[in-house]
């Protein structure tokens, strides 16, 4: 509109005149903006050129890995204890995370909240997270403030006070925040699907509930401790101006004194495999909405599984262009959102098609799931929508590290579970070696065996819609409460 | 002709004899500026370390150029410029965005909408190419319109529902801001949302969207010789907008009086209040010392109040708050919610207590070291993205019409002494105070 804007009529002009006009003015604009018609095309994939990732093992054992970066002048530091929840005793679940919870909160002659405000008073932030197989401790600050910082950090790692006040505080807040998460119908599957697919198996563990929590003691914090915060079971990662070999001489100036010791490490075998598909119920009263989770167990991270894993992931549920999303919200219109994911861990991993759906159409919607996880492993992938997967998994790969924390998250996991390159430098041509053929064998292996169907909502709603299956009713807390057969309604 | 870039400058970070205990951490990166012959700003910053990049472009138009009765209509603009352009089918968009694994997002204020996205760096000029389309040619029809204005409404419902506090944080809004032009959300009344037709969208794109009204920022990984011919291959033909109206509504000059209010409503769940002060405006120089005294009382576990009301008396459950710009106007605002009637007198009283304490004595140097440090990290951490740098660069040249030197504005707030808090304290946190008392009907 605005380009014929531009053209104006003056006095009665001839037919001609006019037809002159826009041959020399509109046509010409026209005709030069011929580009605007359609999406240019993009330039050639540069190479991913991301910093090396150095590494050494210091004398007591403990691991560093160092990346430069100029220009960055803060440090960013992960401290990864190569325990997480799977570690905690049976019959202890969330020990591994109560005692991370631990570190910050005082020593012999610092109180917790010194501990924040020394953090603070380096320009820095602190937090810890614990994951299956590991645990890791985030600390970031003002360059200028390296040593403080690593002898901080060291103070911490090494002698935690564990001190009554603290534990109870860390109970409460602990307490309450998982009861807040509860009341999220997403959070409440997924507690429940840990337990249930992997019911004899420590990644069962991820699932803590809010009263775990209350008998914990000073004795089971120190035990859990002592038995794996040890040099030789942690590894350092440091990313800042410092070379590896600037790096070692500090490091090791501040943690050499931490001491090595044996870590006993259980054996795990993999998860079994369902001997049917369970639909599993938590019923939620007057829920606006179902949440529906499936969830498999397939190989582990180091697994040759993994790449092929990835691409089938972004296929069947990775973005709103992906398949689930298509049909379940676009076509269908039953859901709010249909999505899968893929996590690996170094056991085995969990794959997981989520979605969140009107009540009244809860069934047909774990229906059409169940009709894209069987056509996924039923029929390869046509090649298209193979190769616009695998560019958006490309393309998506340098975001996954844009942050300051993903930056070092990323380099953590492939340092806690020991992975190559392809996870790094090599990611784009491993995302480009994968072809429809492998995707389709691992689909048939991963996706083709007995799942763990969870429904999160209000049981008199969807109940009718459920009768030809066997309903197992479970509390938020994965209690089984009873059984409604096939064929029984409510 | 003009030859462009017009101006290039470099800007970085100095390490300045300024400062005597937090030395500003030494950190270089380009940026360039230059404008177009159609009056669209173009701001340029290089970074080739990761292979992406961030192209935002904002438009000078957020709801203070609302008239009245027809508030919400740049949040409705904002969401119509998805709705598809002259080559660009609805929601296309997002959907090439999402196709070449790339973020985007859009966001509307009262003095500005801003839409962006980062993508991977061989895919830049497709983002060119879409954000030129919609700027020159949006499509704006019936059907667009009134599936935005469904979409609205439903999210105004949703947030009512969710958020209990939505409607006493509007109304505290409108007693620290009592110029018209700030009565209203920037999401708009319902009933004005309803009214809007057809053409007031296409008069209210016609009038502010346009390259003379805008500023595009592109930063990460670009090639240098290529960036400018594109650049100007997509945007330099588009037209300007004649004239661009002023918002229509004056804002006064002048802060107001304090006010005390009780606020009772259903909807509140628990005991809570909120406090303000009107403050100086972002272009002041009393604002470099303010946005510390933002740090001193809210950021961190350690800060003043933090620890206190939550850590030592446990006289709140939530705190939050701090300096809430609108335009080139600002006030300091604190919200407490705590369990009952006592502990909420206690909370007041032990807030009162601290800005005393402020505007009596000044603040110990190791606690002011640690302000800064908590500072210089916070500000690092806005230029560390792509998008963080983007977004920096673009909200700091629509409030000051200039690229600032980041090692420049960084200095003037290490400058600051605890001699000046103590002064600003008494200017700003002494008379005049606005507050908001919550109760549950």
């Amino acid at each position: 509109m605005r380009i014929e804007a531009s053209f104006h009529d003056s006095a009665r002009p001839s037919r001609w005149t006019l037809l002159l006009l826009f041959v020399l003015t509109v046509a010409p604009i026209r005709a030069q903006e011929r580009f605007r018609r359609s999406p240019p095309f993009p330039n050639p994939l540069p190479k991913l050129a991301l910093p090396a990732i150095r590494s050494t093992v210091l004398s007591n054992g403990l691991g560093l890995s160092v990346v430069q970066k100029e220009n960055h002048p803060l440090v960013n530091l992960n401290l990864i204890i190569m325990a997480g929840e799977s570690a905690s005793p049976d019959e202890l679940p969330g020990v591994a995370t109560f005692t991370a919870r631990m570190l910050d909160k005082g020593l012999l002659d610092i109180s917790a909240n010194r501990i924040h405000e020394t953090i603070e008073s380096y320009g820095g932030s602190f937090s810890a997270e614990v994951h299956q197989d590991y645990t890791i401790f985030s600390l970031s600050f003002l360059e200028n403030y390296l040593d403080d910082a690593l002898d901080l950090l060291s103070r911490m790692v090494r002698e935690p006070l564990f001190n009554r006040r603290e534990i109870d505080n860390v109970q409460r807040v602990l307490f309450y925040d998982i009861e807040y998460k509860m009341r999220d119908p997403e959070f409440i599957a997924k507690h429940v699907l840990y337990k249930i697919l992997f019911k004899d198996h420590p990644y069962k563990k991820m699932a803590i509930d809010n009263d775990a929590f209350k008998n914990f003691n000073r004795r089971h914090l120190t035990t859990f401790y002592n038995t794996y915060y040890k040099p030789n079971n942690a590894h350092l990662i440091l990313v800042g101006k410092l070379n590896l070999a600037a790096a070692t001489r500090k490091i090791s100036r501040h943690f050499s004194t931490w001491s090595r010791g044996e870590v006993k490490r259980a054996i795990m075998p993999p998860p079994k495999d369902l001997e049917s598909t369970r639909i599993c119920f938590v019923n939620q009263p007057k829920a606006k909405d179902t949440a529906i989770l499936i969830g498999f167990t397939v190989p582990s991270i180091n697994s040759a599984d993994a790449f092929p894993l990835i691409v089938l992931n972004q296929v069947l549920g990775g973005t709103p262009n992906s398949r689930l999303f298509m049909n379940l919200r676009e076509s269908k219109g039953y859901a709010y959102y249909a999505f899968s994911s893929v996590d690996l861990f170094k056991n085995c991993g969990l794959f997981t098609l989520r979605s969140r759906v009107r009540p009244e159409v809860s069934y047909a919607a774990i229906r059409e799931s169940l009709r894209e996880i069987e056509r996924i492993v039923n029929l390869p992938i046509p090649n298209h929508e193979l190769e616009q997967a695998k560019s958006y998994l490309i393309g998506n790969f340098p975001l996954t590290i844009h942050s300051m924390s993903s930056f070092i998250n990323r380099i953590s996991t492939i340092r806690a579970y020991n992975l190559s390159e392809a996870f790094w430098n090599q990611y784009y041509e491993n995302i480009m070696l994968i072809n429809s053929g492998t995707v389709f064998q691992t689909a048939r292996r991963t996706l083709g065996k007995n799942a763990v169907v969870m429904i999160v909502g209000d049981i008199y709603t969807i109940s009718d819609q459920l009768r030809d299956f066997q309903v197992e009713v479970y509390d938020p807390h994965g209690d089984l409460q009873y059984i409604i057969n096939k064929g029984a309604v409510e | 002709m003009k030859r462009l870039p017009a101006i290039v400058v470099v800007l970085c970070f100095l390490t300045s004899p300024v400062f005597s205990v937090q030395e500003a951490p030494s950190l270089t990166f380009p940026v360039s500026g230059f404008t177009l012959k159609n009056g669209l700003h173009v701001i340029l910053a290089q970074d080739n370390s990761l292979p992406l990049v961030t192209v935002a472009i904002a438009y000078r138009v957020g709801s203070i150029n609302e008239s009245r009765g027809k508030t919400g209509l740049a949040h409705m603009l904002e969401n119509l410029m998805f709705q598809g352009s002259r080559h660009i089918a609805p929601m296309q968009h997002v959907s090439f965005i999402h196709k070449i694994g790339g973020t985007m997002n859009a966001a509307t204020t009262e003095d500005k909408t801003l839409f962006y996205q980062t993508i991977p760096s061989h895919q830049l000029v497709l983002a060119l190419w879409l954000e030129a389309d919609r700027m020159m040619s949006l499509r704006l029809e019936s059907s667009s319109i009134i599936r935005v204005k469904q979409s609205l409404l439903d999210e105004i419902r949703n947030r009512k529902e969710r958020d209990p506090f939505l409607a006493c944080s509007l109304y505290f809004d409108r007693m620290l801001f009592p110029d018209e032009s700030y009565h209203h959300p920037v999401f708009g009344k319902e009933s004005d949302i309803r009214m809007v037709t057809i053409e007031d969208a296409r008069r209210f794109y016609s009038q502010y969207y346009g390259p003379n009204n805008a500023v595009l920022c592109i930063s990460g990984s670009f090639d240098d010789d290529e960036i400018i011919p594109q650049i100007k291959k997509y945007f330099e033909t588009i037209p300007p907008i004649k004239q661009i109206p002023p918002p229509s509504i004056s804002v006064h000059e002048n802060p107001p009086g304090g006010r005390e209010e009780i606020y009772e409503d259903y909807m509140i769940p628990l005991p809570g209040f909120y406090l303000g002060y009107r403050i100086a405006s972002p272009l002041h120089e009393d604002f470099y010392p303010l946005v510390l005294i933002e740090y001193i009382l809210l950021h961190g576990m350690s800060s003043r109040l933090q620890s206190r009301l939550i850590r030592r008396e446990r006289s709140a459950f939530r705190l939050s708050g701090g300096i809430d710009i609108k335009k080139d106007l600002a006030a300091f605002r604190i919200f407490v919610q705590n369990n009952n009637e006592a502990t909420k007198e206690l909370a007041r009283r032990s807030i009162q207590s601290e800005l005393n304490n402020m505007r009596n004595f000044p603040i110990p140097d190791r606690e002011f070291d640690k302000i800064k440090s908590m500072f210089i990290a916070d500000f690092i951490k806005q230029y560390y993205t792509s998008e963080d740098k983007a977004l920096r660069l673009i909200n700091t040249y629509l409030l000051k019409n200039k690229i600032e030197d980041p090692s420049q504005e960084l200095a003037k707030y290490l400058a600051v002494t605890p001699a000046t808090i103590v002064g600003i304290m008494n200017r700003y946190f002494g008379r005049d105070q606005f507050s908001l008392d919550l109760k549950r009907k």
